[in-house]
């Protein structure tokens, strides 16, 4: 480990931001808060983005690590202790003079907070609580706050802290326990879990009392979210979604975030990825995850044991609407909310569009391309008026090879790798080999219930 | 046909329509139009409208008081667009006229603001859009740097009309500060003192010189930020195409991060 004294702040920032980089979590939604006249901020539900990095992705937040000296060593994580990296750490002062400066200038919507463990769990949060506390006290800083509860941390200062935050998220890092204990075995399910639970009853008293007093302080406004790894290990698409799903049905969680995984240490017990990260794999899964949270579909509809894995050809919801067949043609004049929504090409604001639009008139498929539906896919499987607008057939190949012969629908990653037609159910191709999973996967969620 | 032209601003608009209303032509024989006419056309007779206050106010009363404050608020914020008229698509004045007519007709004008199928609804949906969008992204994109006196400056050149709309955002977000915020395009500047409302002036009373004397500080945050915005990329993942499309170049020269890479 190499250790240099009196860094500049410009080298502190370089070295603690490479460190939190791929922590992806970063969004600033979920609670809207008018300015208090006296210090500096607001907040918008929608959330801003403020810039867009060289990577596309947004930048909403300081996204930096309080410290990157830490006593585990996650074997994914560069900030482990096995790897010989720069270390530096903040002080609560440095932070709290960087966000208050950003935001000032419009940088930032606020500040994302994360920390390596350095010492013990709890002197870690009690570091992140200290830096909070003087941002929001001594600067009244009024704006987003995004922290890190850290695992294995005292109930009672993640508590304190969650006062302070408006969005807390301990991160499940690894899909199932088994892939935890290998990669990272200082952290267990229990001591991810158990935070985790303790913030959703928090915010649920929280709101209880938020009816009876309307002042009262407000723990964690905007919700938790939490964020896993994507391809550091051979867990199916099915045991991700299924996990994903069981954190939103029985832990109210506000997003679960997907990280494709990037190779920065060389520990043999991780993939070698020569073709870059996962990064269409993880476009499929936000695709999914939209498709659980907006579009009432369940994950056992979009994946099964037989078929583990996305396609990785066809969006989820086509894959499935191509499955599904008998569901189709659908009626835009008179299907209902919940159908419109199963039709690809349509989203929920077409849907609500469209829903809105059919009140006063009969809609054409003009009037449907005005409102923002994706014709070229949507065409195979509704009707206006009971008519279809080319003459289409209903067939699983027939559409699925028109389909893919957009050549714009095919993902740039499998076009650019030399990719041939197939036909949609060739599994070889898909690299689904079917392996009994259900049984990996109930023993996951029973521990998650 | 009788065309009304009239001013590219809420005043000038609604000017228009009252003036339409007024001069009992038939609704069939009347077009209005923003701007300057390139082309004339033959058995036209060109009507221009001079802005006033108090006919404005007029029309503006009926919407509220007929309709409501929501269908005031989206004829205003397609009054507002930068997009005037194309050779596809309907004038943005003519939408409005002839929204405000579909809305009298049937009264309510809610319902009137949903019948996307209507050209000039759906043309109003759009404008709208248009203004929003644009909106948000000068919350978003905006940056202020401190000039010498402590005072917070920020130049912007949005396509629709939205220094209000965005000035009273930072004046709840910022309200210890003083701060300026230069709408290049419309030659606008929104002025703000600390703990009080903004206020709009004319460009001309702008300092120039002040403006691009920074303050000590300034430097030194801007490239911490630049440090952070560099490191904070992921390498493997490198997807510019996806950038440009989340944060057009139309926006980059206003700010310091990519005001570098043009």
């Amino acid at each position: 480990m190499r250790i240099e004294q009196n860094k500049s702040l410009a080298t502190k920032l370089e070295i603690l931001t490479d460190a939190a980089k791929y922590d992806v979590a970063c969004t600033s939604s979920g609670v809207n808060r008018k300015g208090n006249g006296i210090g500096m901020g607001n907040s918008r539900a929608p959330g801003l983005c403020h810039a867009f990095s060289a990577d596309g992705r947004c930048i909403s937040l300081l996204n930096i690590l309080l410290t990157n000296e830490c006593i585990f060593n996650c074997a994914y994580c560069q900030n482990s202790c096995d790897c010989d990296v720069p270390r530096a750490s903040f002080t609560p002062d440095e932070v709290c003079k960087l966000t208050m400066e950003f935001y000032r200038r419009n940088y930032i919507e606020g500040l994302f907070l994360s920390s390596g463990i350095q010492i013990s769990p709890n002197y870690t949060m009690e570091q992140i609580y200290q830096t909070l506390k003087q941002l929001r006290d001594i600067h009244h800083f009024n704006g987003y706050i995004h922290v890190k509860a850290i695992p294995g941390a005292d109930p009672a200062l993640i508590e304190k802290t969650g006062f302070l935050a408006d969005r807390m998220s301990i991160n499940l890092e690894l899909p199932t326990a088994g892939s935890l204990k290998k990669l990272a075995p200082y952290k267990s399910r229990h001591t991810i879990l158990s935070p985790m639970r303790q913030i959703q009853s928090g915010i649920v008293q929280n709101k209880n009392e938020l009816t009876v007093y309307k002042n009262a302080p407000k723990f964690v406004p905007a919700g938790q979210s939490t964020q896993m790894i994507i391809g550091a290990t051979p867990e199916s698409d099915f045991q991700i979604m299924s996990v994903a799903d069981a954190l939103y049905q029985n832990f109210g969680l506000k997003r679960v975030f997907y990280s494709a995984f990037v190779q920065v240490s060389s520990s043999p017990l991780l993939p070698a990825l020569p073709g870059g990260p996962p990064l269409l794999r993880e476009h499929r899964l936000y695709q999914a995850d939209w498709l659980l949270r907006y579009y009432g579909f369940s994950v056992n509809e979009l994946l099964s044991d037989e078929r583990p894995d996305f396609n990785l050809y066809l969006d989820p919801k086509c894959d499935w609407a191509l499955r599904h067949l008998e569901c189709f043609p659908v009626e835009v004049n008179c299907a209902d909310y919940r159908t419109l929504l199963r039709v690809p090409g349509i989203g929920y604001k077409s849907a609500q569009r469209i829903i809105s639009a059919r009140r006063t008139a009969t809609l054409t498929f003009s009037d449907l391309k005005k409102i923002g539906v994706v014709l070229k896919r949507a065409l195979y499987f509704i009707t206006c008026s009971g008519k279809m607008m080319y003459k289409t057939r209903l067939e699983e190949n027939y559409i699925c090879s028109n389909l893919i012969a957009d050549r714009q629908q095919i993902p740039k990653d499998l076009r650019n790798s030399g990719y041939q037609q197939i036909s949609l159910f060739d599994s070889s191709t898909l690299g689904a080999a079917a392996i009994p999973q259900e049984s990996i996967i109930q023993a996951e969620l029973s521990s998650m219930r | 046909m009788y065309v009304f032209i009239c001013e590219n601003s809420l005043e000038g608009i609604l000017t228009g329509v009252y003036d339409a209303c007024a001069s009992r032509l038939g609704h069939r024989n009347i077009r209005l139009y923003t701007g300057e006419l390139h082309n004339y056309e033959l058995f036209t007779e060109y009507i221009s409208v001079t802005p006033s206050e108090k006919k404005a106010k007029k029309v503006i009363d009926t919407l509220i008081s007929r309709f409501g404050r929501q269908f005031y608020e989206s004829i205003y914020q397609a009054a507002m667009s930068g997009e005037t008229h194309s050779v596809d698509k309907m004038d943005k004045a003519d939408a409005i006229y002839e929204t405000i007519l579909l809305a009298l007709a049937s009264g309510d004008g809610q319902k009137v603001l949903l019948s996307l199928g209507e050209p000039c609804v759906y043309r109003i949906f759009e404008l709208c859009r248009s203004t929003n969008r644009e909106a948000c992204r000068h919350l978003e994109f905006l940056r202020f740097s401190e000039l010498e006196n402590g005072v917070l400056f920020a130049e912007i050149h949005p396509k629709a009309y939205v220094l209000p709309y965005i000035s009273e955002h930072f004046t709840d977000r910022l309200p210890q500060e003083n701060f300026m915020i230069y709408d290049a395009t419309h030659q606008v500047v929104s002025v703000h003192k600390a703990s009080k409302g903004f206020i709009l002036i004319t460009a001309s009373e702008l300092d120039v010189d002040n403006i691009k004397r920074h303050s000590e500080q300034e430097s030194e945050y801007r490239k911490l930020w630049l440090t952070f915005f560099d490191h904070i990329a992921i390498d493997a993942r490198r997807n510019p195409k996806l950038q440009k499309q989340l944060m057009p170049k139309r926006y980059w020269a206003d700010t310091p991060e990519l005001a570098r890479f043009l």
